[in-house]
């Protein structure tokens, strides 16, 4: 068994590290968390050193790259305190174009992925269907040569960049939910398309919405694929966009560990370091030990999926592990900061309000249990 | 217009520790291009490919020049070749034994323009580009700010103290680049792909004439001491206070 990163993998790693030192982005992130502006000026950056081809085929203008290593940049950027939701590669949507949109959309799609720009928010979760994602009813009906989209879509991250939504509505046609969603990609700007900002408590940085479908008409070309295999569609990359959630998390957690454990070698009580008191040492200890196995889980998981093996269980384990285990790693560093940690002024504070989406969005952590926890008992019989 | 890099292996300034005695404890420190080499290595890629020419690199050290992560770091910055002189005997070759090899090297290659980094990041003793033109024979310019390539020539500009210099230089020559030359690229992934696949010449000693006998024997390497602060403060700059100053100097020096 070889842990050790590839040659390139490293190169490619300090490739990342220059970009975020050069960028120095510490106080811009601050800023912008502040003022809730997406981070172009990182953005721009980390396009310019190539990170939006990764992952996107030579032919179309990108830089192919194995499932692992998309994951290693993910985790890295987010460890340099890259802000989570606003990451720059959108190869999975790409893919999901390439496979199932027709040409125009597949070109729509690429000019915004090569430039690190979201193209399209997905229009899956709606008010009354989160994790119950059969209970979607928004509806495409066709009349005179065109489809009509009706219902309200919720939790779209950045509605208000991306140009597109990739939405998932019923046909009407088949009376399983599964066997009726289509995927329709329409521009936002097309009348009966309004959106409404959702105050969060975190992730400042990437706006999130509501957005309301009211008679959006589409021509039969916007459909993506086939009509009724919308669902099905959508599960070709769910699992590896499970896996970057996972590597934010890994890199969020590996970012406030840094940070506290830093400051509990400098900073000074009672004559000498908290560090030298074992009740921060065993918080450390056990934030590394977390932090060990989040990797291991995710970079194993990743390496199963490259290698052609099923990672229906896995992918639900690591997110669910991934998701709790960095709340608590960055949870313990706020607590090693103290009252520094609890202010805008370390970024600790971020993460922690940022993270904690994490638990809930892309599956919840109990939705995990129960895909994973069936799964579990049918493999033992 | 053909161009050469030359650059040299150096630990990881970050990673140098000092030793209570003072003494450079290496131990620990990764091996990475130097970083003042960096700007030779953009600048020869950047001259090349605005004269549609052909950028390589050139090296000579020790083992760490083996380190094949270390070869596609170099060459994922442009150039299209590297060609190196590993021996273990030059991983502590003094300036002029380094530079003699170089040239000999250069010898069997065919160049236009050589560009070094300002000093190699360990030593930084900023004498292998001077002394390499010296050996060769050509115009050598140091302390060099901008290149700009002509025919048969290059246009260079000289930060010194008070002014700038410009010349123009006649080609074949060596010059030394200052760090403010360019920003260094970031290598791309292509490019790190791609530079896994470039060619790599390897020379050993005897192949390029042997190593000559060092000038400098080196005694020791060391840190400078830590000196306490002396926490003398000057309340205003009065000619009093500047004479005191200038004294505290001199009795400390």
């Amino acid at each position: 068994m070889d842990f050790k990163k590839t040659e390139e993998q490293e190169l490619l790693l300090e490739s990342l590290r220059t970009v975020m030192e050069r960028g120095n982005f510490e106080d811009y992130f601050k800023e912008c968390d502040k003022n809730h502006e997406y981070p172009q000026k990182a953005v721009d950056a980390l396009v310019e050193a190539g990170f939006s081809t990764l992952g996107i085929p030579e032919e179309h203008g990108g830089t192919p790259i194995d499932i692992l290593t998309q994951i290693m940049v993910a985790e890295e950027a987010h460890a340099l305190g890259y802000p989570s939701l606003c990451w720059i590669n959108f190869s999975t949507e790409v893919d999901d174009i390439l496979t199932f949109g027709n040409e125009d959309q597949q070109k729509k799609v690429l000019e915004c992925a090569l430039e690190g720009r979201k193209p399209f928010t997905l229009g899956f979760t709606e008010p009354q269907a989160g994790s119950d994602s059969a209970a979607m009813s928004t509806t495409a009906t066709k009349r005179d040569g065109k489809v009509y989209i009706n219902g309200n879509k919720t939790f779209n991250t950045s509605a208000d960049r991306a140009p597109f939504m990739l939405c998932v509505a019923r046909s009407g046609i088949n009376e399983s939910p599964y066997k009726d969603f289509s995927m329709y990609l329409f521009p936002m700007d097309r009348p009966g398309v309004t959106i409404e900002k959702l105050d969060k408590i975190g992730n400042n940085m990437c706006g999130t919405y509501e957005v309301h479908l009211d008679n959006v008409e589409c021509e039969e070309t916007d459909l993506v694929g086939e009509e009724c295999k919308g669902f099905y569609q959508l599960m070709k990359n769910f699992e590896v966009e499970r896996l970057t959630i996972c590597a934010a998390n890994v890199g969020m957690a590996r970012c406030a560990y840094d940070e506290a454990v830093r400051y509990a070698g400098v900073r000074e009580q009672f004559g000498k370091t908290i560090g030298s008191f074992q009740l921060i040492q065993e918080k450390i200890v056990d934030m590394k030990i977390k932090i060990e196995n989040m990797q291991n889980m995710l970079y194993k998981t990743a390496w199963k999926k490259m290698n052609g093996e099923s990672i229906m269980i896995d992918s639900s384990l690591v997110k669910r592990y991934t998701g709790q285990a960095a709340f608590e790693v960055i949870d313990d560093a706020m607590q090693i900061m103290g009252g520094i940690g609890y202010t805008h002024d370390c970024r600790i504070s971020r993460l922690w309000r940022d993270q904690r989406v994490y638990r809930i969005m892309a599956g919840t952590e109990e939705i995990m249990v129960h895909t994973a926890g069936r799964a579990l008992i049918k493999e033992a019989q | 217009m053909n161009t050469v890099a030359c650059y040299k292996i150096t630990p990881d300034n970050q990673d140098v520790a000092v030793a209570p005695d003072g003494s450079i404890d290496l131990a620990h420190a990764a091996m990475v291009l130097g970083e003042y080499d960096l700007m030779a290595i953009e600048e020869a890629a950047k001259v090349a490919e605005a004269t549609e020419g052909r950028a390589v690199l050139l090296t000579a050290g020790g083992e760490a020049l083996g380190d094949t992560k270390l070869v596609k770091a170099a060459l994922s910055r442009g150039a299209s070749e590297l060609y190196s002189v590993s021996d273990p005997a030059l991983a502590d070759a003094d300036a002029f034994q380094t530079a003699t090899v170089l040239a000999a090297t250069l010898g069997k290659m065919e160049y236009d323009l050589v560009i070094c980094g300002e000093g190699s990041a360990d030593r930084y003793e900023q004498q292998v580009g001077s002394l390499l033109g010296s050996l060769l024979g050509l115009p050598v310019v140091n302390a060099v700010s901008s290149i700009e390539p002509r025919d048969g020539s290059v246009v260079v500009e000289r930060a010194l103290e008070n002014e700038v210099e410009v010349l123009e230089v006649a080609l074949p020559a060596v010059v030394s680049v200052t760090t403010d030359i360019n920003l260094p690229r970031i290598p791309q992934l292509k490019d790190i792909l791609a530079a896994g696949k470039k060619p790599v010449t390897t020379w050993t000693l005897d192949e390029v004439g042997g190593l000559p006998s060092a000038c400098v024997e080196t005694v020791s390497v060391k840190a400078p001491g830590n000196v306490e602060r002396k926490k003398v403060v000057y309340e205003s700059g009065s000619a009093e206070n500047v004479g005191e100053l200038a004294a505290n100097i001199r009795a400390s020096l």
